[in-house]
């Protein structure tokens, strides 16, 4: 079974900055993979070591995005990819799937892909099932359990977890499975893994390795402006004399707030 | 002139509460962009949730009912759909942002090609033109977006406009049909969560922190506050990946974004990722015994003092004051 996993290397901490020209400045702070896509790379290496197989991973992104394909490599992946060229700068959720659905074809041999529901910093929770519909492939969403993966049927089922209810769902392979959290326990990568993560030689493909055309990804949306949250109006203290006053005084508060 | 549409969601008893926000919305938009309003239902329920639509006003309703159509599955509602947009050409497109619409959403502008806007708080007409907001990077970034597109689909949370009113009209109705497609996903089974939460929906969430000190704290203290506010109760993300508390009660970041009228945050630090899943709430309560917590930063109103003690207090003050 060959397995992809689309992973995206994200800042820890969201206390980003907006710069002049409304670009996002995530300088200073420390770039990991995204939480939701751990859970992917973890379920890609476990059900792939029950089918048989490699796995793949790959990252549309810059030169300093190698450092969460190294990760992924630490972790167990057997091959990495870096997707980048100057022309994928800011594209936007549903661009980014069409380079990633041109990617997979270039792979090619791939029988399932799994990505993380949505990414920690733009969380637009668009890449997979978009993906999934240039690929012209089943997307299953929002994953919680896999029972089983059958690569010689082709055939997926799996859980997925809704507001209220649990869907039991069956699928032909190839597919799409966007994960949430808690799905599994993502391994730590062992030293062994990291030297080895450390050497390995990651190709990049650009627009011209993909067939993508010069000017074919114009956003279909644009940037107004971006601005930080409103900050929220000042607060106080509700001080007294013991718990029951204190407690006391704050509901009196939030009633005639009309709160409560 | 172009349409709006809403696509419809069923509810418990009538039109789902976000539908209802939605042709709210739909129908400003319309007025600012001069167009008119239309619905969309597909499945087994649509032609309910039709006759239900033009009571709150909706004109004229698209209605796709098939045996494709029996489960939601992505590749027959985003084909019903599409086929029904590509023959009667609505410029924009709005659902709500509940996890089936977060899967049909992005497939759906995929498919015709269309701009998307995802999870969006707001939507207006600015100098003739649509223009959604969105927040990104944990709430730390508001973004507003315009559109160069022909059609444009945007998935809107709740809370974006009050619910329309019922009107007892009636309307027009104009049946798709389902086009021919490769089903390659099916659905087995659906069984109901048994303890579903609802955090989006509650008006009222009480949420726990560290600062319980245990799991048992947190049992004995959150839900009985909560209860006693008739609202729903929460966690935060430390003490769910401490396993006190499952998962789907998670506020934050990696968790569920909620924005009730009342949030209380009790032992709860206010780490920036905690704060993306709730500084949108209307009155934050923050208890905590640490008076320089960053919660207090975002607080209406704080108690300092340890959350064992004052929310016994704070409980029986509710109970006392408020009756249950």
């Amino acid at each position: 079974m060959h397995t992809l996993v689309f992973i995206k290397q994200v800042p820890q901490q969201n206390s980003v900055k907006i710069t002049p020209d409304k670009h996002i400045d995530a300088s200073g702070i420390e770039s990991i993979i995204s939480l939701f896509d751990e859970y992917a790379l973890e379920e890609a290496l476990l059900q792939t070591e029950k089918a048989g197989g490699q796995v793949t991973v790959i990252t549309i992104g810059t030169e300093a995005d190698k450092e969460a394909l190294r990760k992924a490599l630490a972790m167990g992946v057997d091959n990495a990819i870096l997707v980048s060229d100057p022309q994928f700068a800011d594209i936007g959720s549903l661009a980014a799937a069409k380079i990633g659905a041109a990617a997979a074809r270039k792979v090619g041999d791939f029988d399932i892909i799994f990505c993380g529901k949505q990414s920690t910093d733009d969380e637009t929770a668009t890449f997979g099932p978009a993906l999934a519909r240039y690929l012209d492939i089943p997307v299953l969403s929002y994953v919680f359990k896999v029972e089983s993966v059958d690569p010689n049927t082709h055939t997926v089922v799996l859980e997925r977890a809704l507001e209220s209810t649990i869907e039991t769902v069956e699928s032909t392979l190839p597919a799409v499975l966007t994960t949430v959290k808690d799905l599994n326990q993502p391994r730590y990568p062992s030293l062994l893994k990291i030297r080895k993560a450390a050497k390995a030689t990651i190709p990049t493909w650009g627009a011209a390795d993909l067939g993508i055309e010069a000017g074919s990804l114009t956003p279909k949306i644009e940037y107004l402006d971006r601005v930080p949250p409103p900050p929220r109006p000042v607060g106080s203290i509700v001080d007294g004399a013991s718990a029951q006053d204190k407690a006391a005084k704050l509901v009196d508060k939030l009633v005639d707030a009309q709160v409560i | 002139m172009a349409e709006i549409w809403v696509y419809l969601e069923e509810g418990a008893d009538d039109l789902a509460p976000i539908s209802r926000e939605l042709i709210t919305k739909a129908m400003e938009l319309a007025a600012g962009l001069g167009g008119s309003v239309a619905g969309l239902a597909l499945g087994p329920s649509a032609a309910t949730i039709t006759a239900q639509a033009f009571n709150y006003g909706v004109p004229k309703v698209y209605l796709t009912e098939a045996p494709a159509l029996e489960h939601y599955t992505n590749e027959a509602y985003v084909a019903a759909a599409a086929e029904l947009i590509k023959q009667y050409r609505p410029s924009v497109v709005l659902a709500g942002t509940s996890i089936q619409m977060r899967d049909w959403t992005p497939s759906l502008a995929a498919a015709l090609d269309a701009a998307l806007a995802a999870d969006v708080t707001h939507v207006a007409v600015e100098g003739g033109r649509l223009v959604a907001t969105r927040p990104s990077h944990g709430a730390n970034v508001i973004n507003k977006l315009g559109f160069n597109a022909p059609l444009v689909i945007i998935s809107l949370r709740r809370q974006v406009s009050p619910e329309a009113k019922p009107t007892g009209g009636t309307g027009e109705t104009i049946r798709g049909t389902m086009p021919a497609i490769k089903q390659r996903t099916r659905v087995r089974s659906v069984k109901e969560k048994t303890n579903a939460v609802n955090l989006a929906d509650a008006q009222i969430i009480v949420s726990g922190g560290r600062g319980l000190q245990s799991p048992e704290n947190y049992q004995k203290l959150v839900p009985e506050l909560a209860q006693a506010f008739g609202g729903a109760y929460g966690a935060s993300r430390a003490i769910v990946d401490a396993g006190w508390v499952p998962y789907e009660r998670q506020v934050g970041q990696t968790g569920k974004t909620v924005s009730p009228k009342l949030y209380v945050a009790c032992g709860i630090s206010g780490a920036i990722q905690h704060l993306a899943g709730m500084r949108s709430s209307g009155t934050i309560v923050a208890i905590n015994r640490d008076p320089e917590a960053p919660i207090f930063k975002v607080a209406t109103y704080g108690l300092v003092g340890d959350v064992n003690e004052l929310l016994p207090a704070l409980t029986e003050a509710v109970k006392t004051k408020v009756g249950q």
